[in-house]
């Protein structure tokens, strides 16, 4: 059997040895064929797993199917781990069975209100081997993290540090991953930051780790997410074109094209180990230095353990650095926290007193035209989001944020907000007659992110910064793009739907950004690019887009090269090394003479 | 012959006008403000006037109350508005709020503004071009009117962000069928830098009667000035008007009050009563605001709370829950209010109660 299930005998002795219990834990992500159910790892750090999620759009999706053994046959208890993502006064939107061999078992599942375990059914088991299948109902969004056999009738904990304490018990797992992979540099995150980073370093010879959550590079930007990258090459349009897209509309399935090359461009370097699939899960520092990376594959649950000198945080959410230990900061600085003020847009720009306030996610989507007339069904769970909006496609302006949600602890909430937007508002826009035919095409089911966690550097980029076009002397990231913030357009009419944002641009001069904003403060190996680097709220309005990402990204990687050549941290760049690292950036800028032409 | 109506407009038209001698005793055709029966209002002269180009300088009036209180400033208006190589006048009275917002507009009857084809404005398109300019974040105002007409490029040009296709549609939502070089001009005329210097003259001359009307404007613009130049004194000898506007405000307006609420009343604890009692009036973003700041508020609003947990999202439920914890003592009036609540069948997070209700026992 390819797929790793955790069968634990938990032998308890009553007085004899007897044998009373058996305990099968199968992890949904690992079945063997997921049919048309994705894995969703988003959000892994709140729920616990890997989840199974049938996001079909309407449509029932196919059935996901896995074959599990048991060492000893008899009655088993059945739970499932689950949740209805909307709970409320209607049926629930993500419903699903449980089939077992050739019998589908009557519990309809997907209804209880947040993650936990929904009792099944009691079943005999007679065959060693049975196949187990996941069939959904609606297509809207059911999920799975689990399905657990016991022989006794004992549902397993529900509340979240108790999970985790029982799964791992269950696994047998123990604390450290029993593979351990060493590397120059380990970059973590397979977004256009984390993308560059890796060639660079790999260029210049370095032995890369990349280690990426998706099966396809280029986060926000990958065919998966599908906004198109932004801002200027700066000095390192070689390597960025490598990565970049066309600019298509946010959303276009144009967005495929681009996968194709990135994918191949990166995958064409041969000292770039990438662990697709692969979501780090903890990071260890010791007297502020990071010893190793933990990541497990996301299917089946394999892990590694990485080790390096010096890491790349480009995770977005700034886990690396939030692990280790590293400072960071969320929210809006007050407007003389660094002086961010715009007269002209006051409190939407920079607070007077700081907040929690942060730019929103995105998930994008589209529809198309066909033929023939098309049925959408009712959604009513969405329309407490939609209301009476109506549209039939999704741009940038698609973005939640709200002083209720967390970026970063709440994103399965916001994604699941979007998702009842989207449909909601599909939904409407089917009502007139003009869109009969049209039917939904694609709906992203990973929230594209804007702002979460912001770690700390030796120099923290403000608006002003931007702005002023402050020259610095280690300004290795150029940009002339525009400032620009998002708010909720709610904050302004409480009439206007929360799922909507508006931007503020302020046109600046051109800027740079410092290599002291790339790497931590205290965290001695410990570099960062992409949207995680060191800035203040209103200094990411400009450089968050993913070219500007890209060039944060390379920079990194070329300074992790000269780390290395000098046995170095980060920081020591810029003390000892800036004009050898300066002279690098433009060296590097044009290919390499191959051997046989020089 | 048109060109030569236009230029005997023209002369007509530009030039210093003398200061209009009319009371105003009825609002604009098209106004954003509440405008209070009875009001009167006279022009008094500024120093500010807006340039236009071969037409010189139109001046801008600040309209005085009978108490000479500033009120609105307005300007008469003439501008060509050229497309393809034609011009045609535009003529509308503009009016700005003390901070140089856009206010409203008077058209003239006897001079309607046209489209591309020479049809007249309808009322419905006078209403859009009313929204459109009290959009001060509209998409028209960071670009030119070229790129506005351009076809949507692919590609960016470089290293500039071409205009994309989700602009161009957004525009085209915005902006009144077949006038878009008009709807351009008149949109870039109220928002030019004549708003800043507006803003600054009213700063110059503000008094504290002033300030008080503003808040008790229902305009959020005012309230968030007001708010923002109250002393505490203010805000505690006015907190019934600003717990009003809590209650009816905008979210924006709403979210700075909440942020406050500690700092301004922290020593008159009685004075947040009607705040804690809105919560379940107000949109779910100001709720969680407010429950930033109940750890430091008075114990009567646990009980305030207790009774509207219907109303609260789960992290909602789960800070308020936290911070009960926290306290270590529950009176039997909200353990009761919880047991209701974590037994009800129609309470989606009635579990999250329940829960915490097993745990503190």
């Amino acid at each position: 059997m390819k797929t790793l299930h955790y069968i634990t005998l938990l032998c308890v002795l009553l007085g004899m040895n007897r044998l009373i219990g058996q305990d099968l834990l199968v992890e949904a992500e690992s079945f063997d064929n997921p049919g048309g159910w994705t894995i969703d790892p988003q959000f892994e750090q709140q729920m616990g797993s890997p989840y199974l999620l049938a996001h079909g759009i309407g449509e029932p999706v196919q059935n996901a199917t896995t074959q599990v053994s048991f060492e000893s046959p008899g009655e088993y208890h059945i739970w499932v781990r689950t949740k209805n993502w909307v709970p409320g006064d209607w049926e629930a939107p993500g419903q699903f069975q449980l089939k077992i061999g050739e019998k589908t078992l009557d519990k309809v599942l997907g209804l209880r209100s947040g993650w936990g375990w929904e009792y099944v059914d009691k079943m005999g088991i007679t065959d060693k081997q049975i196949d187990i299948e996941l069939v959904d109902l609606t297509g809207f969004d059911g999920r799975c993290d689990a399905i657990y056999f016991s022989t006794k009738y004992e549902e397993p904990p529900s509340a979240f540090k108790k999970l985790v304490e029982w799964r791992k018990k269950v696994k047998a797992e123990p604390n450290a991953p029993s593979l351990t992979k060493s590397y120059d540099l380990v970059v973590i995150g397979g977004g256009i930051a984390g993308c560059a980073a890796s060639i660079a370093a790999a260029e210049e010879g370095l032995k890369v780790a990349l280690i990426h959550d998706r099966p396809v590079l280029g986060g926000n930007a990958s065919e998966e997410i599908r906004v198109h990258t932004l801002g200027i090459y700066g000095n390192f349009e070689r390597i960025l074109k490598k990565l970049d897209t066309e600019h298509y509309p946010n959303g276009s399935a144009e967005a495929k094209a681009d996968q194709k090359k990135r994918d191949d461009n990166v995958k064409s370097y041969k000292n770039i180990d990438l662990f697709l699939n692969h979501r780090a899960y903890d990071a260890k520092a010791e007297d502020n230095s990071i010893q190793y990376v933990d990541a497990r594959h996301t299917a089946t649950g394999h892990r590694i353990r990485f080790t390096a000198p010096r890491f790349v945080d480009s995770t977005g959410d700034g886990w690396i650095g939030f692990w280790a230990g590293a400072e960071f900061n969320y929210g809006r600085e007050s407007s003389e926290t660094y002086g961010e003020t715009w007269e002209e847009h006051g409190e939407l720009w920079t607070p007077t007193e700081p907040d929690d306030a942060v730019m929103g996610s995105s998930v994008l989507w589209g529809s198309k035209e066909t033929e023939v007339a098309q049925e959408f069904p009712d959604v009513p769970w969405a329309m407490p989001v939609a209301k009476k909006y109506a549209r039939v496609a999704g741009e940038w302006q698609w973005e939640f944020s709200s002083p209720d949600h967390n970026q970063i602890d709440d994103t399965e909430d916001i994604r699941d907000h979007m998702l009842r937007a989207i449909y909601g508002s599909f939904a409407n826009a089917k009502k007139d007659s003009l869109n009969s035919k049209r039917k939904l095409e694609w709906v992203s089911s990973l929230v594209g992110k804007r702002e979460s966690r912001r770690l700390v550097g030796d120099h923290i980029f403000t608006f002003n910064d931007a702005k002023e076009g402050r020259k610095f002397p280690d300004g290795v990231v150029i940009e002339v793009r525009d400032v620009d913030i998002h708010y909720q357009t709610v904050l302004e009419d409480e009439e206007n739907p929360d799922f909507i944002s508006e931007a503020l641009f302020y046109k600046t001069p051109q800027y740079y950004i410092p290599y002291r904003s790339l790497y931590s403060k205290n965290i001695s190996n410990l570099f960062m690019a992409g949207r995680n680097f060191s800035c203040s709220h209103a200094g990411l309005g400009g450089p968050r887009v993913m070219r500007t990402t890209g060039q944060m990204g390379a920079a990194v990687g070329f300074a992790a090269a000269l780390c290395k050549k000098y046995d170095v941290n980060p920081r020591e760049i810029y003390t000892g090394y800036l004009e050898e690292y300066l002279a690098l950036i433009e060296r590097q800028k044009f290919e390499k003479i191959p051997e046989s032409k020089k | 012959m048109r060109t030569l109506l236009f230029l005997v407009l023209v002369g007509l038209l530009s030039g210093t006008r003398p200061i209009p001698k009319e009371v105003m005793d009825s609002p604009p055709e098209y106004f954003v403000l509440e405008w209070k029966e009875g009001t009167r209002l006279h022009h008094e002269p500024t120093d500010f006037f807006i340039e236009i180009d071969s037409f010189g300088r139109q001046e801008v009036f600040a309209l005085v109350d009978e108490k000479k209180a500033p009120i609105l400033y307005t300007a008469d208006i003439a501008t060509p508005v050229c497309a393809d190589g034609e011009c045609k006048l535009m003529n509308m009275k503009f009016y700005w709020t003390l901070l140089g917002e856009y206010a409203g507009f008077d058209r003239y009857p006897m001079m309607p503004l046209t489209k591309h084809d020479h049809d007249v404005f309808e009322e419905e398109d006078y209403q859009k071009l009313h929204r459109l300019l009290n959009d001060d974040k509209s998409p028209l105002g960071r670009r030119t009117i070229d790129q506005l007409v351009e076809k949507p490029t692919m590609r960016t040009v470089n290293g500039v962000d071409a205009i994309s296709g989700a602009t161009i549609t957004q525009v085209k939502e915005a902006v009144v069928s077949g006038a878009l070089y008009s709807c351009y001009t008149a949109w870039h005329l109220v928002h030019g830098e004549i708003q800043a210097q507006l803003k600054a003259n009213t700063i110059s001359v503000l008094n504290k009667q002033m300030l008080v009307a503003m808040l008790y404007s229902s305009n959020d613009e005012y309230q968030l000035f007001a708010l923002e130049k109250f002393s505490v004194p203010q805000y505690q000898e006015h907190y019934e008007q600003i717990a009003l506007a809590f209650k009816t405000s905008t979210p924006l307006v709403r979210s700075i009050i909440a942020k406050r609420l500690i700092s301004k009343y922290n020593d008159a604890p009685e004075l947040q009563r009607p705040f804690w009692q809105a919560f379940d009036k107000v949109d779910s973003g100001s709720r969680s605001l407010l429950l930033k700041a109940v750890n430091n508020a008075p114990n009567y609003v646990f009980d305030i709370l207790s009774q509207q947990l219907g109303s609260m999202s789960k992290n909602q439920l789960k800070t308020f829950l936290g911070h009960l914890f926290d306290k270590g003592k529950m009176s039997a009036e909200i353990r009761n209010n919880l047991l209701e609540f974590a037994n009800s069948k129609n309470e989606t997070y009635s579990y999250l109660v329940m829960g915490f209700l097993e745990e503190s026992k």
